[in-house]
């Protein structure tokens, strides 16, 4: 009768399939995992790599988030966007960064873009597509700026200008008109945020702020809504309730005590 | 079309299960006890896939029984509950599951209160005051929601369940002629005819 | 946002960031579809003094997901030999869900809580963990669109605590009536550094 539950080891459990099989024959709808929608465009300039992201997540057309960050950090150099379904990008992200530091830290070197992106695609191909990241790889390295890109079945791509997402058709646009080569930091900023403007503006998916990250020779720069361009205005008068307004049928509060702090000198 | 349901009263619980066994369109017997005894004051009520039940029903009771030899000490009903509601929802993530509807009911000799326990196929478990599974439980729930108050006694139990089962006897489509009615109290189980 | 498991069972939840202090709320029904059979059904569960997790969706999970969390709550609580931080907490459930990625529980959690140094915290996630810390409110379950409607009208920030209770009940009331599997009754705590307020609140029964 007593049974013993062992913590997991890694990889994937299926232990609900069969049941979650059954229900979906019965007919009930299940229920869709959250997506990012997105827009995230990545672009390479004369001395670096500009990242930009909106910051809207979805379920259906529910707006999920107002204000997420799409830009993660994978290692002191590389950054990585991700578009797709939201928990595998962060999941993916986050599985891929820790094993670049263990990387980095059995090798003692700055870790190569080039290998974070074969770390994705490996992982993305092996699941052959069901894990639904795509993901645009940023980052300075020893052989300078490098811009990636991967998509959820594995395949990569190397260009000096990228965008992903649902709004990549109205990025694209923009980028495809108006990217040279060499171009000055602040032209690469501008551009990267009128194509995630353009996102933002023209795809459902996509909206709030652009967050945008530059990473050039040993520095990276991180902003949080660069452009604000969609900030809602702050309600005029109050809705607070008078105290007392709902009608409780009982009370009980508990004290919380705190333990003794523990001594780690 | 199986129809159990149950009540909590003041120092005791009532169960009633239907007594038709039927397969396909044939009614095979009228004196089928969809009901197991897990120890002196538990009863286990179960209706659902043909086989399965009774199979998972003495299963449960065994597993219990065991327990309760190995540990000198007799499970409370919330226990057993929990038990098989853990069993259920086990079976249900493996490639043959179970398909049982089950209700617990029983005497917890320690806390000197009765209890009754609701749990579905799936594994969902919930306390209540009454309870019913199958068809009949449109029926029953109603009037049991209509006529249930805490603390009931025996008697006004027994005009309850009456009171249910005339309802079934008179709307519901299929015509189930007998039922079996436990009571557990602080002196174990019985089997009652009103 | 919300599927037809979500009305399966029916519920839903409800978490809001004050001043100092967060509140957690959910209703109580259990049904079966149309049937209500349970008005006392408990979505919200203490993880430690000072963090709660609600889940709403398909009830079986929501039991055997709470069970699994506590059982890794405790462990961890055994081998560290500190309480869990509500952002590990987070992190600890969405892994928990994403490792069944494939075969999902068809649950939606939040987690409320006030860190070690009292920094109220709130999060939800989606059924295969994929986190969305806010700092405003978070919600889930069958009402979880009309919940965002409420939430996004009512809610302000900074708000003491009892103000607090008052914005996520209406809140949570409002939004509960115009959905006919969630309802019955609901609980709200208020967790301030000092004291967790619980209440239950009167509400329609139909």
């Amino acid at each position: 009768m007593t049974q013993r539950l062992e913590l997991p080891k890694g990889g994937f459990n299926f232990e609900n399939y069969q049941r979650n099989v059954a229900l979906e024959q019965q007919g009930l709808k299940l229920p869709t995992p959250t997506k990012t929608g997105t827009t995230v465009v990545g672009i390479i300039f004369k001395d670096g790599v500009v990242l930009g992201a909106d910051t809207r997540s979805t379920a259906g057309s529910i707006v999920q988030d107002k204000n997420c960050d799409k830009i993660r950090y994978m290692a002191p150099n590389v950054y990585c966007c991700g578009a797709g379904t939201a928990a595998d990008t962060q999941f993916t992200n986050s599985l891929i960064c820790s094993q670049l530091e263990l990387h980095r830290l059995a090798t003692g070197r700055e870790t190569r873009v080039c290998t974070a992106l074969t770390l994705v695609k490996q992982m993305l191909f092996k699941y052959q597509g069901h894990v639904s990241a795509a993901l645009i790889l940023g980052g300075y390295d020893v052989t300078g700026p490098r811009l990636l890109a991967v998509a959820p079945h594995g395949s990569t791509d190397k260009l000096p200008y990228l965008v992903m997402g649902s709004g990549s058709y109205a990025a694209i646009a923009i980028l495809e008109n108006r990217w040279k080569k060499d171009l000055e930091r602040q032209e690469a900023i501008d551009l990267v945020q009128e194509a995630i403007e353009a996102g933002i503006f023209n795809d459902l998916g996509s909206g709030s702020d652009v967050n945008i990250t530059i990473i050039e020779k040993g520095k990276v720069d991180n902003i949080k809504g660069y452009a604000r361009p969609n900030r809602r205005e702050p309600k005029c008068r109050s809705y607070k309730f008078a105290r007392g307004s709902t009608a409780t049928l009982n009370l009980s509060a508990v004290t919380v005590t705190e333990g003794d702090a523990m001594d780690t000198s | 079309m199986e129809c159990l349901f149950g009540l909590v009263g003041k120092d005791f619980a009532i169960t009633v299960s239907d007594a038709t066994s039927i397969q396909s369109i044939v009614v095979m017997k009228h004196t089928e006890d969809k009901s197991r005894n897990l120890n002196k004051h538990i009863i286990m009520l179960y209706a659902g896939e043909p086989g399965d039940t009774v199979n998972f029903a003495e299963y449960i009771q065994r597993n219990v029984r065991f327990y309760e030899i190995k540990n000198g000490i007799e499970l409370s009903p919330q226990a057993a509950a929990k038990f098989t509601r853990r069993q259920v929802a086990e079976s249900l993530r493996s490639r043959q599951p179970y398909s049982v509807n089950l209700l617990i009911a029983g005497y917890d000799v320690k806390t000197e209160a009765s209890q009754l326990y609701w749990i579905d196929y799936l594994g969902s478990l919930i306390e209540i005051p009454f309870a019913a599974h199958g068809y009949g439980a449109y029926y029953v729930t109603s009037v049991l929601d209509r006529y249930y108050y805490p603390q009931i006694s025996l008697d006004e139990a027994k005009v309850l369940i009456k009171k249910c089962i005339d309802e079934l006897k008179t709307r519901f489509f299929i015509n189930l002629s007998n039922f079996k009615i436990k009571v557990s109290n602080k002196d174990g189980i019985q089997e009652i005819v009103l | 946002m919300s599927s037809e498991i979500d009305e399966y069972n029916g519920g839903s939840v409800l978490a809001m960031l004050g001043k100092n202090c967060v509140a957690i709320a959910s209703d109580k029904r259990f049904g079966m579809k149309l049937m209500t059979l349970g008005t006392e059904f408990p979505k919200i569960f203490q993880a430690t003094d000072k963090i709660y997790i609600a889940m709403a969706g398909l009830a079986t999970d929501i039991q055997t997901l709470s069970e699994l969390i506590r059982y890794k709550i405790n462990m961890y609580k055994l081998r560290e030999e500190r309480e869990i931080e509500p952002t590990t907490l987070a992190y600890m459930v969405a892994s928990t869900l994403y490792e069944r990625r494939f075969s999902p529980y068809y649950v939606s959690p939040l987690i409320a809580g006030l860190d070690k140094n009292n920094k109220p915290y709130i999060c939800n996630m989606d059924l295969i963990g994929c986190v969305t810390t806010t700092n405003d409110f978070v919600v889930g379950g069958a009402a979880d669109d009309c919940l965002l409607g409420t939430c996004e009208a009512l809610y302000e920030p900074d708000l003491e605590p009892e103000d607090l209770f008052e914005t996520i009940s209406q809140s949570l009331i409002s939004a509960v009536d115009r959905n006919a599997a969630s309802g019955w009754g609901a609980v709200v705590h208020v967790l301030t550094p000092e004291r967790v307020i619980t209440r239950t609140l009167k509400t329609r029964q139909d």
